[in-house]
C-alpha cells in the first residue's frame, strides 16, 4: 500500500513515516507539508490512502481530500488531528476513518487496513461540518489524471452553462461541475451574482456600464468582455458597486 | 474555599457564616434590628399607654439592650462557634440569644420591683407586672426575631460565597486554558523525538512540565518579570520544535527592569496567541515580535505578528479568550491603573500591555 503524508510539523511527519515503516506491506511514497503541495504529489504518485492532518497553513487538510475526491481515481482518506471538536464530530456522523495525535501504532494498522475511499458527499459533508464557515482556498479541475488547483483570488467570474460552469481566471478558462448558487452561498461577500448565470469576482470589476435604457454590462479588468447585468439585479449590483 | 488564601490565620474558619459582632457594621446592623423591632412591637400595640414615642423609647431602651448584649455574647462564643457545624453552631447561637433575653427581661422585671414596687400606681406601666406572662413573650418574640436573623445572615453569607467562587471559577476556568491542541501536538512531537532525538525529548518533557506548572499558578500570583519572560521562552522552545524554522521570536526586552514584579502569565497567553493566530497559519511561518520599554512610572510590552490574509481563510476563533484573560489579571493586579490595547495595522497585529512598574520587595 502506498501512503502519502501530509503534516506541516516536520516531527509529525517524521514520527508517521516511522510508524507506517514499520507496518508490512506499506510504504511511504511520498511527504507533504500542506494541501496544496499534497495535491500536486498526489497526482504523481498515485497514494493509495493519503493520512491528512487537518489543521495546516494555507490549504488546510480538509479542502485538500475534498479536492482529491475529483481525481477519477481518488486516494482513501485517513485524518489525523491532535484536538478538533467539530471536526470529530463530523468524522463520527459519517463513518469516516481518522487517528488522533499522538498516533498510536495498533490503531495507525488498524485504520489503514480498513481505510476506504470517501464519497463526495462524504467529502462536502465533512467540509461543513468541520470547518462551518471556511470556504475553500482553491477549486481543482482535473486533468489527464491529475488535479490542477486555482486559487479563488485569481478567479475574474462564473458562467453557467446547462451542465458546466465555465470559470474564467487569470491563467484562462475551465469546466467544473458545480452550482452557481452553491459557489455563490460559498463565497460571497468577495463573488457577486449579476445574471442569473453569471457570478463575478467583486474585487476584479474594472467597472459598471450602462450599455442602453436601464441596461447594465459588467467590465472585468484586464479581460476584453461585457457581462451582462440582469434587470432584477442591477440595483443591487449597483449599489454593492458603489458603496 | 481555598485555604491557602485566607490570609490571616488568626481569624476563624472563613466559612463561618455568622460576621463578627465586634465589628462597626455588624453592631450598627444589631442596632438596625432592633430598632425595627421595636417599631414593629410599638405599632402592633392596641392601646398605647404613654403615647407612640414614648411608648417607642421605651420598648428600644429594652430592645437594644437586648440587642447589644447579644452582640458581646456572639461576638465573645465566635471562634467556639466557628468550629462547630452549621446546624450545632445555630442551635447554640440561638439558645445564647434566648439567654440574653431572659436575663435582660429578668433584671428589667426585678428592677422595676425594686425601685418602684411601691409607686407602681405613678409609674403606671413603665415597668412590667405579670412577671411569667412577661418572661414568655419575650423569649417567645425572641425565639422568632433571633432565628429570622440567624437565617438572615446565614444566606447572606451563602450568597456572597456563591458570587466570590463564581467570580473565582471564571478566572480559574480562563486559566486553565493550555489550549487542548497545543497540549496534544506537543506530545506528538514528543513521542516523535522520543527516538530520534531522546536528550531533546527529555528538554522538551521538562519545558512542558514547567510550563504546566507556571500557568497552574494562583491567579493573583506576582512574580518577577524575569521568571515570566522565562515561561513565554519555555512556550517558545516547545513550539519551535513543532513549526520549525517557520517559527522566528525576536526579543527586545533588555530595556526592562527583570527584577520588577508582574502578574504571572501576561506573556505566555499573547506568546500562544501570536504563533496560533499569527505564525501557523503562515506556510512560510513569520516572526513574533516581544518588545518592553520602560516608560518613567509604567512598562510597556507589546507582542505583534504578522497577519495572514488568505481570502478563503476565517480568523481562528479565540482570540478573545486569552486577551480578555490577560485584560482580567492586569485588571486585577492593578485596578484601573493597567490597559491593554489591540491595534490591527494591516498586515500585523500588535497587544500593547501598559502597566504601572512595581519593584519587588528585594530590591524595594
Amino acid at each position: 500500500m502506498k501512503i502519502l503524508i501530509v503534516d506541516d510539523e516536520p516531527p509529525a511527519r517524521e514520527r508517521l513515516k516511522r510508524l507506517v515503516e514499520e507496518i508490512d506491506s506499506c510504504e511511504v511514497a511520498g511527504e507533504a507539508a500542506n494541501g496544496t503541495d499534497a495535491i500536486a504529489l498526489a497526482g504523481r504518485v498515485a497514494p493509495d490512502v493519503v493520512l491528512m492532518d487537518i489543521r495546516m497553513p494555507g490549504m488546510d487538510g480538509v479542502e485538500a481530500a475534498r479536492h482529491l475526491g475529483q481525481l477519477e481515481e481518488p486516494p482513501a482518506i485517513i485524518f489525523i488531528t491532535a484536538y478538533d471538536e467539530y471536526a470529530l464530530r463530523a468524522f463520527d456522523t459519517h463513518a469516516v476513518g481518522y487517528l488522533l495525535k499522538p498516533v498510536r501504532r495498533e490503531k495507525l494498522a488498524d485504520t489503514l487496513a480498513r481505510a476506504s475511499r470517501l464519497t463526495k458527499p462524504q467529502l462536502a459533508a465533512i467540509a461543513r461540518a468541520a470547518a462551518p464557515k471556511q470556504r475553500r482556498t482553491h477549486l481543482s479541475v482535473r486533468a489527464r489524471g491529475e488535479l490542477r488547483l486555482i486559487p479563488i483570488e485569481e478567479v475574474l467570474f462564473f458562467v453557467a452553462d446547462q451542465k458546466y460552469i465555465t470559470v474564467r481566471h487569470a491563467r484562462g478558462e475551465d469546466l467544473i461541475e458545480e452550482s452557481l448558487k452553491t459557489l455563490e452561498e460559498e463565497f460571497e461577500p468577495g463573488f457577486l451574482r449579476i445574471h442569473r448565470n453569471t457570478l463575478v469576482a467583486v474585487r476584479h470589476i474594472a467597472s459598471i456600464e450602462r450599455s442602453g435604457e436601464g441596461q447594465y454590462s459588467v467590465r472585468m479588468r484586464g479581460l476584453d468582455v461585457e457581462l451582462p447585468v440582469s434587470r432584477r439585479l442591477a440595483t443591487e449590483v449597483l449599489r454593492r458597486f458603489r458603496g | 474555599m481555598n485555604r491557602s488564601v485566607s490570609d490571616s490565620p488568626s481569624a476563624p474558619a472563613p466559612s463561618f457564616y455568622l460576621p463578627d459582632f465586634c465589628a462597626t457594621p455588624t453592631v450598627l446592623a444589631v442596632v438596625l434590628i432592633s430598632e425595627l423591632v421595636a417599631i414593629v412591637l410599638t405599632l402592633a400595640r392596641e392601646e398605647l399607654h404613654h403615647g407612640f414615642w414614648i411608648d417607642l423609647a421605651r420598648t428600644s431602651l429594652f430592645l437594644l439592650w437586648i440587642g447589644l448584649s447579644s452582640a458581646a455574647a456572639l461576638c465573645y462564643s465566635r471562634p467556639a462557634l466557628a468550629r462547630m457545624s452549621v446546624q450545632r453552631a445555630s442551635a447554640v447561637s440561638l439558645g445564647l440569644l434566648i439567654a440574653v433575653t431572659l436575663v435582660i427581661s429578668e433584671v428589667t422585671f426585678w428592677l422595676g420591683q425594686f425601685w418602684f414596687g411601691d409607686l407602681q400606681s405613678l409609674v403606671g406601666s413603665l415597668f412590667p407586672t405579670g412577671h411569667v406572662n412577661f418572661l414568655l413573650r419575650n423569649l417567645c418574640i425572641s425565639f422568632i426575631v433571633s432565628a429570622l436573623a440567624l437565617r438572615y445572615f446565614y444566606i447572606a453569607h451563602e450568597w456572597r460565597h456563591t458570587v466570590e467562587s463564581r467570580a473565582r471559577l471564571r478566572i480559574d476556568a480562563l486559566q486553565a486554558r493550555i489550549r487542548p491542541h497545543f497540549l496534544f501536538n506537543s506530545m506528538n512531537t514528543i513521542a516523535s523525538l522520543t527516538r530520534s532525538n531522546p536528550a531533546r525529548a527529555e528538554e522538551a518533557v521538562e519545558d512542558l512540565a514547567d510550563l504546566f506548572r507556571a500557568n497552574l499558578r494562583e491567579t493573583r500570583t506576582q512574580i518577577p518579570l524575569k521568571e515570566e519572560l522565562e515561561v513565554a521562552r519555555l512556550y517558545q522552545r516547545i513550539e519551535e520544535l513543532r513549526l520549525g524554522p517557520r517559527l522566528k521570536v525576536k526579543w527586545n526586552v533588555q530595556e526592562l527592569p527583570m527584577d520588577t514584579l508582574v502578574p504571572s502569565l501576561l506573556v505566555q497567553p499573547l506568546l500562544e496567541n501570536a504563533i496560533y493566530h499569527g505564525i501557523e497559519p503562515l506556510p512560510d511561518g513569520g516572526t513574533v515580535i516581544i518588545s518592553g520599554a520602560r516608560n518613567g512610572d509604567s512598562l510597556e510590552l507589546s507582542i505583534s505578528n504578522p497577519v495572514h490574509d488568505a481570502p478563503g481563510a476565517s480568523p481562528r476563533s479565540g482570540n478573545r479568550i486569552a486577551l480578555d484573560n490577560v485584560r482580567e489579571r492586569l485588571e486585577l493586579a492593578y485596578p484601573g491603573r493597567a490597559r491593554l490595547d489591540v491595534e490591527n495595522r494591516g498586515a500585523e497585529f500588535v497587544v500593547k500591555l501598559t502597566f504601572p512598574l512595581v519593584k519587588s520587595v528585594a530590591t524595594a
